[in-house]
């Protein structure tokens, strides 16, 4: 593999037509939000700047992020992305495999120390020295601290590596953590989701590869370009939820007609991420687009956050589930019935201390 | 029954306007707060483009909510920066033990019958003001800022999410977000149940009239007929 080849030189022997390069790159700046007048920057990185190297590592995961990843719908990409950012190691992907994968590793981390970009799809099982996941014989936490001790950046794929998904939901019995709780000294990159959409996760790549900067990222460190905006926001049944048509029913006629989801549990209102706009699988659909409550996967401990179904989780108070509200009513019920008896006991003493004067 | 031996004017103006414009935000607020979370009425007839009906829910909630803001504000105004001895928060000093000593003692213990008399103040009793900061001003404080964040959430990068964003990252996420402002809500129906009760009976137990010193300013201090 001839190393520190530029994209358009990995365009060129793999056959796309500079017209095609050219469409590529356009496609590119407006997925990632760039006035048209940046589009000859992107051009002239592309054509200049040899291919970032990518570490890709897997932890405690089920692959959906890679799954999405290798669906990324712009024309040419589902071939070319693997080469344009020179994937060098990845369990799922690379066609080499054992010490030979392992060597390779090695070497990358060696060659371009400090430059080479981490990126991480799965959380890391910290119960145990780590014992719950290894790879090649080590554990995942050490081969992530080791692995990310030259990375010029860290790319947390999914859902898992940004805030932990469904291994750390209660009660995390592996103690799995998502990446940013073992690497502290690296800018990290969130990409929540389970998966995230994979325009995204190339675009982040493109944007990290184009810049040589991270993108902009917000208080919860995901890029803006993609997270800025809730599900809800820019959802095409928004005016049902304004005019306050809500489906109470999946077999319900308000159903058929494609009402709001609000009241059957839609994360969409909390949710940050670019479903509504992006859209999944070269633009088919999304969840709320086919009909379903969005669960909110791309949020923070959303395994916890109760029914996907209903709007407010579920909270556990003296070993019974109850919502807020239930929890609200009673609290007012019990100080309107203390203040109650309060009163009986004011007027029972009241009326001892009248008799008593009266004596 | 004891006759009325003195007047005092306790609650000026500025106190009784604050203290209605704030019961009557809180109520609007715990109600449209309420029907957002869970709206109950039946959806209106025709395009939806053309009904306005859950966003004027909202729209009420996000107008009283500042109105509630400034309310707010203006009555930490009037108690930090003038000379309204009852409207100063001057004897509420929770850091001090001296607080906790004898007057908070002894009213908690006349609240637990414990005691025949009725400790009796002009301003607030100490457990009322006790009640008064944890209720509605930590309580306001509270729905303030994840109000404001939540606000701030309808236009990213805008002046409101530059400011009070930073409440969101405290709670983890959007959801706890809401999950948190809602909850905590509760706390306002909570404190206007003992409120009132409190209000209803020292105007029965002392006959200091506090229930209309709210309307009138005026508070009465009643011969004791124990001292005929």
């Amino acid at each position: 593999m001839p190393t520190k080849q530029t994209f358009a030189e990995v365009f060129e022997s793999r056959g796309v037509s500079r017209r095609d390069f050219l469409k590529f790159c356009s496609l590119t700046s407006v997925a990632l939000g760039l006035s048209p007048a940046l589009l000859p920057d992107v051009i002239h990185a592309m054509e200049t700047k040899p291919r970032t190297p990518v570490i890709w590592l897997h932890g405690l995961e089920c692959t959906c992020c890679t799954e999405s990843f290798i669906r990324s719908s712009h024309p040419v990409m589902a071939d070319i992305v693997f080469n344009m950012i020179s994937l060098d190691y990845d369990e799922t992907l690379s066609a080499a495999a054992g010490q030979q994968l392992e060597d390779v590793r090695r070497k990358i981390m060696k060659e371009y120390n400090g430059k080479y970009i981490l990126a991480i799809e799965g959380n890391i099982p910290m119960k145990d020295d780590g014992v719950y996941c290894t790879v090649g014989g080590n554990s995942f936490l050490n081969v992530v601290k080791e692995t990310a001790a030259g990375a010029a950046a860290v790319i947390a794929w999914g859902a898992c590596a940004s805030f932990g998904c469904v291994q750390n939901a209660h009660p995390n019995p592996t103690g799995a953590v998502p990446v940013s709780e073992v690497i502290k000294d690296k800018p990290i990159i969130k990409v929540p989701g389970c998966p995230p959409i994979s325009e995204v996760m190339t675009g982040v790549i493109t944007h990290v590869h184009t810049f040589g900067t991270l993108p902009e990222l917000d208080r919860l460190g995901r890029p803006k370009a993609f997270y800025a905006t809730r599900i809800h926001d820019k959802c095409y049944r928004r005016a049902f939820y304004d005019a306050g048509m809500f489906v109470r029913g999946f077999d319900e006629e308000s159903t058929r007609k494609g009402w709001c989801l609000y009241k059957m549990g839609c994360k969409g209102p909390t949710t940050y991420n670019s479903c509504s706009k992006i859209q999944w699988n070269a633009g088919t659909s999304f969840p709320i687009g086919s009909g379903h409550p969005c669960i909110g996967c791309s949020e923070p401990g959303f395994w916890d956050k109760g029914p996907f179904y209903s709007r407010l989780a579920e909270v556990s108070f003296l070993g019974t589930d109850t919502t807020a509200d239930q929890i609200g009513v009673v609290a007012v019920g019990a100080a309107a019935a203390g203040a109650a008896a309060h009163a009986a006991v004011t007027a029972v003493k009241k009326k001892q201390h009248d008799s008593e004067s009266e004596k | 029954m004891g006759r009325i031996i003195e007047e005092i004017y306790v609650w000026r103006l500025p106190v009784r306007v604050y203290h209605w414009i704030n019961a009557l935000c809180i109520v609007a607020l715990a109600v449209t707060g309420l029907y957002i979370a869970s709206p109950a009425l039946n959806p209106p007839l025709g395009e939806a483009v053309w009904q306005h009906n859950f966003v004027m829910w909202r729209y009420v909630h996000y107008c009283v909510a500042f109105v509630f803001i400034g309310n707010f504000l203006y009555r930490l105004y009037y108690a930090l920066l003038t000379d309204d001895v009852y409207a100063k928060f001057g004897g509420f000093r929770p850091w001090s033990p001296a607080w906790w000593g004898e007057p908070f003692k002894e009213q908690v213990a006349s609240y637990l019958f414990l005691r025949k008399d009725e400790p009796n103040y002009v301003g607030h009793n100490p457990v009322a003001a006790l009640a008064h900061f944890v209720f509605i001003f930590c309580g306001s404080v509270f729905m303030i800022l994840t109000g404001l964040a939540m606000y701030g959430e309808n236009r990213p990068g805008g002046f409101i999410e530059r400011f009070f964003g930073w409440v969101l990252p405290i709670f983890g996420s959007s959801y706890n977000l809401h999950f948190a402002h809602h909850i905590m809500a509760w706390i306002f129906p909570l404190y206007v149940i003992m409120h009132l009760y409190a209000v209803f009976r020292h105007d029965v137990v002392d006959r200091t009239s506090v229930t209309s010193s709210i309307i009138t300013g005026y508070k009465h201090k009643v011969e004791d007929e124990r001292s005929l």
